[in-house]
């Protein structure tokens, strides 16, 4: 193939980036259409695998091209990116390509970044599709900036596409399977507190499902973390559980956004280094559980979550904005150069909210034999039942709405109608339905919420 | 992508970090909003951007004459695409060449060469136009396009991006199907094509063939027509070579074997025309052309082909369902049409759908219960288990053959078959398959004994020995005895006072010896000194209601008390029937009456539809949802009444209106546990009295009530079971059932909901049901609660068991319910199928209460 595409001149640019294991990404380019000579391509970024290529510049080249064909006569709002993914059987690959507004030379043009992998990564990538894209849109955004203010953008590009190369790698064999055995995990314990206190299991599980599944198990011993991990995955749906990760017994993990449960070690002191930063840009809450002095945390609901994470976004990219050279691009820095925000580092909280429905299947899943499929069939009965209510009570919510066109002045009622009176039970529920239809948090609480916010600014500013 | 949080424009009024205007400030197409519409985002709202009003399926094509263009749409409803401009998005989907591959004439090579493309798959979207498009590229073959390719995709169009990209796989894998399926008949066309074009060449050949020779034997030398001629033939053999070539090429596609014997004609082929271009011109060779010709003909007509014929741009490209073979187009859109179909309507159904079922395929215990799409398994075990139950009869049927012994008689087989649950209950919740044996060996031998005694009863009617009576009496005491459901006693006081009285009598002497006792009440109609002997069973009969609830001791008494009543009003029985024999004339008229009555029940029960069970479609959901609504809504009663079905306990829908009856029908059927496949437990409209043995497999009943010689028959079929079954009177707005008290169906059924429609009601009732699934198998598998400490310590067992109910936190009528599906649960585990040989009968002597609007 490389014969049938013409040398590109100059020479493009390419990185190679250092994983530990074998990395299922074949490359990741940046293209740009040239308003003289066409889709051109500006950077490549390769594993340095132990083995051979298996595409050669050449067939990089021309894929990233011909993503970016089409995209000519592209008419998108300002500052949209458009995502289009590709299966190209006839190459045998997939590829995922990030479509925006850039400016290069001096010229408006139209930028894509992409990611390219084997076909047969297929059902591997499907699950992380998102928490790629949503990493990416984030570095496209800062990227822009860069190109806008005439800085060099493959620094600030590579710093995510290497930690994406990362995180691949990793879910490759770290990943928490679709099916979890029981077995693996403390529900396979002859009675509760045998491994794990009552109270503290109780608590995990629940404000894991508050926080729409998105958990961090943090602990010295890996087998106890992963066991813990484990068990918040049996509460997933098989392709979050794909989108999970086991902690790796040697502690080289770090936190990845994006991930729904992950497993992460303190270091040979004890410590742990809080990922702000990246624990605020996930899509969802998080929980935090520490297994070693077993304490459980949560962050607020979605909809405060989200205020939050937009808050600090702009301000890094204000930031950025005004930085006044390259040199200020990094990420201590940025956070140092916004006077006007201060974040709040303390965004974990107590779990404030009891429930009934995790309270009742631990106290009951325990009275039936362990060893045995009953716990299992047991357990599938509570997941539907949390299914089931969530899409009850997101219909219940449009039906009251209709649709979204008024507002939602119902919330006593249905909690009364869909047996949800119990606070920890309505936000497991709520939870749940936010994955069903994102924003609903925003939709229900939101203007209460905003109402707060307005107060405290005012007060602030009196 | 307008609704994208990313691209939604920022209103200053929103901006808390920024008050005042900064030259500095970071514009908006640079950032992120703080606020989704200040905080009244509508998580719907991405979907109603779009022109279109719903997804819908886009089949275009990359013309070589007009550029891409739209084929069809599915559905083809033009309200589907509204305003949505299908040719820019042919335009915007077909731009570029995913297929990325060389076909025609490769470099280097003189002759055409097909590639066998795999489709591509790309998403994309546009966010200017508000949707976004799982697409998938194919190619087909057509002899008369350029380089013989014709560029298609296909296109699953919506307004939701993350629907497209969730349901890829499940997308991909539908649409290669339907890929696979036009391919198919694109290369059987094309095959035929070919032939059609080669016979045409041949033909063609062969005319040149003969000319040229003309030529050369007209004039004795070459001229220049018989040159140009010469040109003609070699590049018709020329073309007749490259079509074989190409017919080759698509008939040894992998997957279509048949081509190989076509492959085989075209070699055999060859050599003949090699040979043909050395020989010279002879007569002989001349009459083998005219035979080939000849046996073409029979076949298809050949054309003689113009030399100069070429391609332009004014002929007309075939259309798609000419590029592939009829059948092959019309099923591809079938397939289709079911795809358009099954990815229909919101993310979240389809998404929920999905992980409801696997969930409920982990269920195989307990799906049977209320889940509406499962399959049964019939296991050889329940099979077997239902021939004993079958030779019991035949004894009966030879001594009396009489319709109301029968009856008789299967109240004392139900009372047996209760001993198979309670006794399976009482092992390890898991069992091996030689057990299972071993339990339905000792139901053999249970439904053995049982016959044995009732054929002993049966012995009795010849004696008139007070012993022997008292006999009987005292197994049909140790029977009830074994039962663990509670008795029940119907205590209706608003019924005339000599029916009642005769009622109860019936009962006492039911229990006391089944057969006698129905005897005993029919001679006491004509004799009016019996009235006296009623009033004194009056008496009597105040007695055992109370002893039910005293002492042991106290009982013992009541039967001593009872023994010599009974043993007087045999006796003028007996008397009676020695002196009368013209009333028994008349007795043998009510039994073929009522035969008679039967054999019309059971052609109508026969040609009664099955319309529920099975899988529940949307609209079906949606209307039970919306029947149920309407019921709890307008029946304060409601509750009570789905307690009955939930526990078990029949109801049986009353009225004169079909229509009004047909509707409470559909009202409640979602609430009766384990409705069968075909929804065989369920009989909407019955106009005919219902015997003892339907009670066993209908639980929700729709009874017709008529002003005339039936429809008494119907009343007096429902007196007499009236323990067995609750009563619901459409036309009064009346109830009678058992008293319900707890919060387990007000959580269902509460007629202050405030849930606006049908299809959420039902979700909630699946919601709860499911619920309740769960604490029944937990009880049912909760091991420590079943196993006695000894073999004489079954109270033990019962009161772990109501102590279990209780502590999860249910009543009393609530713990019914809960143990009503655990023994369904047991049954279906153990016999595979709760419908074969499941005789299984329970009633409760509960006082029954009337409710009223």
């Amino acid at each position: 193939m490389s014969s049938a595409c013409p040398p590109q001149s100059p020479a493009v640019a390419k990185t190679e980036v250092l994983v530990d294991d074998c990395c299922p990404v074949l490359a990741a380019t940046f293209a740009y259409w040239d308003n003289i000579l066409g889709p051109r391509v500006r950077h490549i970024w390769a594993p340095k695998s132990q083995g051979l290529l298996l595409l050669s510049d050449g067939e990089v080249t021309f894929l990233a091209n011909h993503t970016l064909n089409g995209e000519i006569l592209r008419s998108a709002e300002s500052g949209a990116v458009d995502v289009k993914f590709f299966v190209l059987a006839e190459k045998g690959v997939i590829i995922v390509s990030l479509i925006f507004d850039g400016e290069l030379k001096g010229d408006k043009n139209t930028c894509a970044l992409s990611i390219i992998l084997p076909q047969s990564e297929l059902s591997f990538y499907l699950p992380l599709h998102a928490v790629c894209v949503e990493r990416l849109k984030h570095v496209i955004r800062k990227g822009r900036i860069c190109m806008q203010k005439g800085y060099n953008i493959i620094s600030m590009l590579s710093s995510e596409i290497v930690p994406i190369m990362e995180l691949l790698t990793s879910m490759k064999k770290h990943s928490v399977p679709e099916e979890v055995d029981l077995k693996d995990t403390v529900l396979n314990d002859d009675d509760i507190g045998d491994s794990c206190h009552e109270d503290f299991l109780h608590k995990a599980i629940s404000s894991h499902l508050q926080t729409c599944g998105c958990s961090m198990v943090v602990g010295s011993n890996p087998e106890k973390v992963n066991k813990i991990v484990l068990t918040l995955c049996l509460f997933l749906t098989p392709a979050e559980r794909k989108c999970s990760r086991l902690c790796h017994p040697d502690g080289s993990f770090k936190y990845d956004t994006g991930l729904f449960v992950q497993g992460l070690l303190k270091d040979s002191t004890g410590s742990f280094v809080f990922p702000y930063r990246q624990v605020l840009y996930s899509p969802y809450p998080t929980t935090h559980i520490d297994v070693d002095i077993n304490t459980v945390k949560q962050m607020p609901p979605c909809h405060e979550h989200t205020y939050h994470q937009r808050r600090y976004m702009r301000a890094e990219l204000s930031a950025l904005w005004k930085a006044a050279s390259e040199d200020d691009f990094s990420s201590d820095n940025l956070i140092n150069a916004q006077d006007s925000y201060t974040p709040d580092l303390n965004i974990f909280q107590d779990v404030m909210h009891k429930d009934t429905l995790v309270k009742s299947f631990i106290d009951e899943v325990f009275l039936l034999k362990p060893g045995l499929s009953l716990r299992s069939v047991y357990l599938s009965h509570f997941l539907l039942l949390l299914h089931r209510k969530a899409l009850t009570l997101l219909r219940y919510i449009e039906d009251e709405t209709q649709k979204g066109k008024k507002p939602f002045r119902s919330l006593r009622n249905l909690k009364t109608d869909l047996d949800l009176t119990v606070e920890g039970d309505l936000n497991i529920i709520m939870a749940m339905a936010e994955k069903l239809r994102a924003g609903l948090h925003s939709f229900v609480f939101g203007k209460s919420f905003l109402t707060s916010v307005q107060e405290r600014d005012l007060l602030i500013n009196f | 992508m307008i609704g994208s949080p990313d691209v939604v424009a920022f209103t200053k009024e929103d901006d808390f970090g920024d008050s005042f205007s900064d030259p500095l400030s970071l514009p908006d197409e640079f950032s992120v909003p703080l606020f989704t519409h200040a905080a009244n985002a509508n998580p719907w709202t991405k979907t109603s951007y779009a022109k279109f009003s719903k997804d819908f399926i886009l089949i275009s094509e990359f013309s070589e004459q007009v550029g891409p263009q739209p084929l069809l749409t599915i559905p083809s409803d033009p309200k589907v695409c509204g305003t949505f401009d299908l040719n820019y998005f042919s335009l915007r989907i077909m731009s570029v060449d995913y297929q990325a591959s060389f076909v025609g004439h490769p470099p280097g090579s003189n002759y055409p060469k097909l590639n066998f493309v795999e489709d591509s798959k790309v998403v994309l979207g546009d966010s200017k136009e508000g949707a976004f498009a799982y697409v998938h590229h194919l190619t087909l073959y057509d002899l008369e396009a350029r380089g013989f390719v014709r560029p298609f995709c296909m296109a699953y169009i919506s307004a939701d991006e993350r629907k497209i990209m969730q349901q890829f796989q499940e997308l991909s894998s539908e649409f290669s199907k339907a890929s696979e399926c036009l391919k198919s008949g694109n290369r059987k066309a094309f095959a035929n094509e070919l032939e059609k074009k080669l016979k045409d060449l041949e033909y063609t050949r062969s005319v040149l063939h003969k000319e040229t020779e003309l030529q050369k034997m007209n004039n004795g030398c070459y001229s220049t027509q018989a040159i140009e001629k010469a040109n003609e033939l070699a590049n018709v053999e020329k073309s007749i070579y490259e079509h074989k070539d190409l017919l080759r090429q698509i008939t040894s596609y992998p997957s279509r074997r048949k081509r190989d014997v076509d492959f085989v004609q075209c070699e055999a082929e060859k050599p003949p025309v090699m040979d043909e271009t050395l020989k010279d011109t002879n007569p002989s060779d001349s009459a083998e052309n005219t035979v080939e010709t000849e046996s073409r003909k029979s076949s298809y007509t050949p054309q003689l082909i113009k030399a100069k014929s070429a391609k332009c741009f004014d002929k007309r490209l075939k259309t798609l369902e000419e590029l592939c073979d009829t059948s092959f187009f019309l099923q591809t859109l079938e397939q289709l049409n079911a795809v358009e179909k099954s990815f229909r309507g919101d993310l979240c159904f389809i998404y929920t759908s999905q992980i409801d079922r696997a969930l409920v395929s982990k269920q195989r215990v307990t799906s049977f219960l209320f889940e509406a799409e499962h399959d049964w398994e019939d296991g050889g075990a329940s099979k077997n288990f239902s021939i004993p139950s079958n030779n019991p009869t035949i004894p009966i049927l030879n001594f009396s053959g009489e319709p109301l012994s029968l009856d008789s008689y299967t109240t004392c087989i139900d009372v047996d078959h209760l001993k198979p649950g309670v006794e399976s209950g009482e092992g390890p919740p898991e069992s091996s398959t030689s057990d299972i044996t071993q339990e339905t060996s000792e139901a053999a031998d249970t439904e053995t004994k049982g016959s044995f005694s009732s054929d002993k009863s049966i012995e009795a009617l010849g004696s008139v020995s007070p012993s022997s009576l008292q006999t009987n009496f005292f197994d049909g005491l140790e029977r009830r005895s074994k039962i663990s459901i509670p008795s029940y006693s119907d205590n209706a006081s608003s019924s005339i006072a000599v029916p009642h009285r005769r009622s109860d009598g019936n009962l006492v002497q039911m229990d006391a010896a089944c057969c006698i006792g129905q005897d005993g009440f029919i001679f006491e109609d004509p004799l009016p000194e019996l009235a006296q002997e009623c009033c004194g069973d009056t008496v009597v009969n105040q007695e055992p209601l109370s002893l039910l609830h005293g002492d042991p001791a106290l009982q013992m008494d009541y039967i001593l008390e009872e023994s010599p009543n009974m043993g007087l009003t045999f006796s003028e029985l007996n008397t009676s029937v020695l002196s009368e024999e013209v009333a028994k004339i008349n007795i043998e008229d009510v039994f073929d009456r009522t035969s008679f009555m039967s054999i019309s029940t059971s052609s109508d029960r026969a040609v009664s539809p099955f319309t529920y069970g099975s899988a529940l479609t949307v609209k079906q959901k949606k209307k039970a949802g919306h029947s149920a609504l309407r019921f709890i809504r307008q029946y304060p009663f409601a509750q009570q009444a789905i307690s009955c079905l939930l526990s078990g306990r029949t109801l049986v829908i009353l009225g004169v209106d079909e229509g009004t009856v047909r509707k409470l029908v559909n009202a409640l059927f979602i609430f009766v546990p384990n409705l069968g496949k075909y929804g065989e437990t369920v009989q909407p409209w019955l106009s005919t009295p219902f015997q003892l043995t339907d009670l066993q497999r209908w639980k929700l009943i729709g009874l017709q009530r008529a002003v005339s010689p039936a429809g008494s028959s119907i009343l007096h079929s429902l007196n007499r079971y009236s323990r067995y079954i609750s009563i619901l009177d459409c036309d009064n707005k009346t109830l009678r059932c058992p008293p319900y008290k707890g919060t387990l169906i007000s959580h269902l059924a509460d007629h202050r909901t405030q849930i606006k429609r049908g299809s959420t009601y039902f979700l909630h009732i699946q919601g709860m049901l499911t619920q309740l699934t769960a604490k029944a198998f937990l009880y049912t598998f909760c091991h420590h609660i079943h196993l006695p400490m000894d073999i004489n310590d079954q109270g033990s067992v019962t009161s772990r068991r109501t102590n279990f109910l209780l502590q999860l936190g249910y009543t009393v009528e609530e713990s019914k319910i809960i143990q009503y599906l655990s023994e369904l649960i047991k049954q279906h585990y153990i016999h595979g199928s709760a419908k074969v040989g499941n005789p299984s009968f329970s009633f409760n002597y509960t006082t029954s209460y009337l409710y009223k609007i």
